[in-house]
């Protein structure tokens, strides 16, 4: 374990212990979190092609154990409410050496001033109304449907909220202290929200300026329809958004990544859904999106075709590790966007009985059928909470999800909340 | 002549009784609610059907006047989760999403515990009823109450989003107390039979203790027992869904 890693973890815990110690009336509490998750490497794809050619041309992420302590502190000092929560980590992958990291998913002060509430530091703060994608979720851009859930970790900010009995705006300064030219999850950015609620319906608007990727606003909204159904919709038009592109979509060799990265021009996201839950505690939610910043089916095409023409250059007397090394930078379009495909449709089924709740859900993808199934089972008791579950994908061999290098996946949590 | 007679007496029997049922329900109301604006610690004790515990929750419920709830929950796995209720709307917070959603009255039933059986606190404001007459306060010929008299309500839900549609309600002859109830669901079947225990048996002034035998599924036995209830009025901005991310204004 590296000295700097373990100044690490120490400094995260001793962060959040000297916050319950100067706070008044400090809270404590937290969670011991061990899991192992279970990945099968495909030979499919173009990542599992390069591996087979020269093993490790193309990272892949493998099975682990990994042990989690997350502690939370909360409590005031003088006209401030303080909040920290730090997690240190150890994780064993197979194959690998052990590691261990620690880190302060949140630290930050928050106080009351002018009518409005102030908040500075490291914060989750979480917008939008979907479940499997919120194209509004402008400050923490969570990523969605992982395998097993996890804490958060919050965003720098500066934050001013005002709250009356039907109204919350929310103004925030997200990254104030970044680079001007960082993108991505480190873009500095302005972003609002206004929120009314409305009887039965929750509306909110959204609008968000980040250095990098220029104007943005969006509208959500959910609305109970009935006593078991509820209907939510999100929509977001953008400027400019964050992508990768590669400068060599023919079949020539490349010597260096292809892929770079890019500010795409304006577009759309927009989703529907509705969750409907049965008085025996079944639930069914279905959501469909549409989202502009996923790779165009013409891109998909490109990308497949020169996934199979690479191994062509090994009958031309090419180094296996050139042909392997374009194959894996291959590897970086899965990255390009939070969605594979532009269009998108998700069902979750759910059933929550005494401590027990399984789920199944499936996101599939119109323009090539593939499909990622998810089944979890989830035990609650006082102290202790156990979750597994297991993903698959499925479809045509050409299906994009297909070509993923982890085809299936396992995972065992075991939670001690204190 | 005689027929405007009968009916005009039988409009004001029914005004009469109208009234009589809701000073009924705010005398019954006055043991849980014992002020508009409440903070209430609970613990709610959930038992299988051979007695041994199945498990233990903690909550601290702000109920609040116009039929608004906060309920905070404070055992270790729940922890930071929280639950809003105004009216016939709800909302859900989950600690590790710091997102509120809304969700629907069938989604506020999901749960180890049901949201409406620690954050709902009154009648008088929720349903209407008759009385149906004079009943012995015992449900069986084991119960303590063997020789007590009650009153026997009939109450219909009058609006929607209330946990039970209707309640087959025994309060104190005299004292208006509640003693035990039947709680029935949307679909009409029983789902639980209620048992209330007071402070002061000979002399209530209040409910120490709810007890909830479940009769649709395991008939397991809750028990929701009122550890501290203090006057308490929460800012406005507290019971705005949105406020439900900022955590330690809270705690």
């Amino acid at each position: 374990m590296g000295t700097f890693l373990l100044r690490q973890s120490v400094l995260a815990v001793l962060g959040a212990c000297s916050l319950a110690g100067v706070a008044h009336g400090a809270e404590v509490s937290g969670q011991v979190r061990a899991a192992w998750v279970d990945r099968q490497v495909s030979d499919a794809g173009p990542l599992g092609q390069a591996n087979q050619l020269q093993s490790g041309s193309a990272t892949v992420e493998p099975s682990a154990a990994t042990v989690q302590a997350e502690l939370r502190a909360s409590g005031s000092a003088g006209p401030f409410t303080l909040h920290a929560v730090a997690t240190v980590q150890v994780r064993s992958p197979q194959g690998g050496s052990t590691t261990s990291d620690g880190w302060l998913n949140e630290a930050y002060a928050s106080g009351k001033a002018l009518g409005w509430q102030w908040s500075a530091g490291k914060k989750v703060v979480s917008w939008d109304v979907g479940y499997g994608f919120r194209p509004n979720d402008m400050v923490q851009q969570e990523v969605r449907r992982t395998l097993a859930s996890e804490a958060l970790s919050g965003k720098p900010l500066l934050m001013a909220e005002h709250f009356d009995a039907h109204t919350a705006w929310s103004l925030v300064w997200v990254n104030p202290l970044e680079d001007r030219s960082n993108t991505g999850a480190k873009e500095a950015a302005l972003a609002a929200r206004v929120y009314r609620r409305a009887g039965a319906v929750d509306w909110h608007g959204f609008a968000r300026h980040g250095e990098h990727t220029g104007a943005s606003i969006g509208a959500a909204a959910s609305w109970v329809a009935t006593d078991a159904l509820e209907l939510h919709a999100s929509v977001r038009t953008y400027q400019h958004a964050n992508s990768l592109v590669s400068v060599n979509t023919g079949t020539a060799l490349s010597n260096a990544n292809p892929w770079q990265a890019t500010r795409t021009g304006a577009g759309q996201q927009v989703l529907v859904g509705g969750t409907w839950t049965h008085e025996s505690q079944i639930g069914v939610m279905l959501e469909a999106w549409h989202d502009d910043t996923a790779l165009s089916d013409a891109q998909w095409s490109d990308w497949t075709a020169r996934n199979l023409a690479l191994p062509a250059w090994l009958n031309r007397r090419v180094p296996a590790s050139a042909v392997a090394g374009n194959l894996a930078w291959q590897g970086n379009a899965f990255g390009a966007s939070s969605n594979l495909r532009k269009d998108n449709i998700f069902v979750r089924l759910s059933w929550q009985h005494e401590r027990w709740q399984p789920a199944l859900d499936v996101l599939y993808h119109p323009a090539d059928q593939g499909y990622i199934t998810t089944a979890s089972v989830l035990w609650s008791g006082d102290h202790v909470k156990l979750e597994a579950g297991l993903r698959a994908h499925g479809g045509p061999d050409s299906a994009i999800v297909r070509q993923l290098p982890v085809q299936r996946q396992g995972y065992v949590v075991a939670t001690w909340a204190f | 002549m005689g027929f405007l007679l009968l009916a005009a007496a039988t409009l004001l029997s029914a005004e009469a009784q109208a009234q009589d049922i809701t000073t009924l329900l705010k005398n019954a109301d006055r043991y849980r609610m014992s002020a508009e604006n409440l903070q209430v610690d609970t613990q709610v004790t959930v038992f299988n059907t051979d007695g041994s515990q199945d498990k233990e929750r903690r909550y601290t419920v702000f109920a609040q006047s116009e039929r608004k709830s906060l309920v905070l929950m404070q055992s270790p796995m729940e922890k930071g989760q929280k639950v809003l209720m105004l009216a016939d709307d709800f909302w859900l917070l989950m600690p590790n999403t710091q997102r509120p959603m809304r969700i629907t009255p069938m989604q506020k039933l999901l749960g180890d515990a049901s949201t409406g059986d620690i954050a709902t606190m009154n009648w008088a404001g929720d349903y209407t009823g008759t009385v149906v007459g004079e009943e012995p306060c015992a449900s069986t010929s084991t119960d303590n109450n063997t020789k007590a008299t009650c009153l026997h309500l009939s109450l219909q839900a009058n609006r929607k989003g209330v946990t039970y549609q209707r309640i087959e309600l025994w309060i104190g002859k005299t004292r208006h107390e509640p003693v035990r109830a039947d709680l029935f669901v949307q679909s009409d079947k029983l789902a639980k039979q209620a048992r209330f225990v007071m402070d002061k048996p000979t002399n209530p002034t209040t409910v120490a203790e709810m007890v909830l035998v479940d009769q649709l599924s395991n008939k397991k036995e809750t028990r929701i027992k009122y550890l501290a209830r203090k006057d308490r009025t929460v800012p406005a901005e507290w019971l705005n869904p949105m406020f439900l991310a900022r955590n330690p204004a809270l705690e």
